[in-house]
């Protein structure tokens, strides 16, 4: 019970300033990207007309998600955001998975990487609507229906960014917390494989695809 | 021996009830539309049941939209609980 408000944290001095990183989130974040470096290897290692498990694998995702672009953004933008979308569903679908794992833990159950990933989704979809609007007219939009309106549609803007990387980190962290509890009202016995099928398996999928969905419809949002 | 009540003890008795009502309260709304979503779904499935995959996705979808709500007083009740002292 007593690791629940835990934080391991390396902490430099920088110059006289005072520099506080979280050492779990940054290993555990490099793990996931070398899993999922390691997936696209095997996914792509002797690929050919008859695919393998991997490749196999590899390819329904791809194809799943070049139809999901597709449908949202149109023709025009699929080759330009498909990378993004795809990445980014399957860098946060192992970083919800790795909990599952003995002795690791999820980078997203720290507020700071799904923070980040919201704010790099944010910056993303404004970025298109600046190049596909022009500033003129990404202005103007701030400005309609009424012109008084101006503080609500900034405001709107920027719960989206925090709506969305509170709602993966929220999951992930309460289910993580129920794990430890639960797990110490049970001794430990029967019920966490269940626990962690659950929080860590289900939860961490469905919420990985809410979070890529939403950056999607963002994004799509931003250029329609 | 006389039971000594500080101020510290209070703002971290209000901040343990906080918790419980903010969970209490902030999970009805989730909870309510969570179980309508699940209700229309299985309507729906019912009158197309081959359209079961797609209503089963996009009902997951919505409802860990809506879920939301009920996640964010989970996350003011942890803050309450860990880092009111």
């Amino acid at each position: 019970m007593e690791e629940i408000g835990k934080i391991s944290q390396w902490v430099f001095h920088i110059g006289g300033t005072r520099l506080v990183v979280n050492s779990t989130t940054i290993i555990m974040t490099w793990v996931v990207i070398g899993l999922v470096l390691a997936f696209a290897w095997v996914a792509t290692r002797g690929r050919g007309l008859i695919p393998g498990p991997w490749q196999q694998i590899a390819e329904l995702l791809v194809q799943w998600f070049k139809e999901l672009v597709h449908d949202a953004l149109g023709e025009a933008y699929k080759e330009q955001y498909f990378p993004l979308i795809c990445a980014l569903f399957i860098f946060l679908l192992m970083c919800n998975w790795i909990g599952v794992l003995p002795g690791m833990d999820e980078p997203t159950k720290d507020i700071n990487t799904t923070l980040g990933l919201g704010l790099m989704g944010f910056v993303i979809a404004h970025g298109t609507a600046i190049k596909v609007k022009g500033l003129k007219q990404y202005l103007k939009e701030y400005f309609e229906p009424m012109f008084f309106l101006m503080p609500l549609n900034v405001v709107g803007e920027v719960a989206k960014v925090i709506s969305i990387s509170f709602r993966l980190f929220g999951n992930i962290m309460g289910g993580s917390i129920i794990i430890i509890v639960v797990s110490h009202l049970v001794y430990g016995l029967l019920l966490p494989p269940f626990l962690y099928g659950f929080f860590g398996l289900f939860v961490g999928t469905v919420q990985a695809f809410v979070f890529t969905m939403l950056t999607l419809v963002y994004i799509s949002v931003q250029i329609r | 021996m006389a039971l000594e009540i500080s101020g510290t003890d209070i703002v971290r008795a209000a901040a343990m009830l906080g918790a419980g009502i903010a969970m209490g309260i902030g999970a009805l709304g989730p909870g309510l539309g969570e179980g309508m979503a699940a209700a229309k779904a299985c309507e729906a499935i019912g009158r197309n049941p081959r359209e079961a995959g797609m209503l089963t996705r996009t009902m997951l979808v919505g409802q860990a939209v809506a879920e939301s709500t009920g996640i964010y007083s989970l996350v003011i009740a942890l803050l309450m609980i860990f880092v009111v002292k």
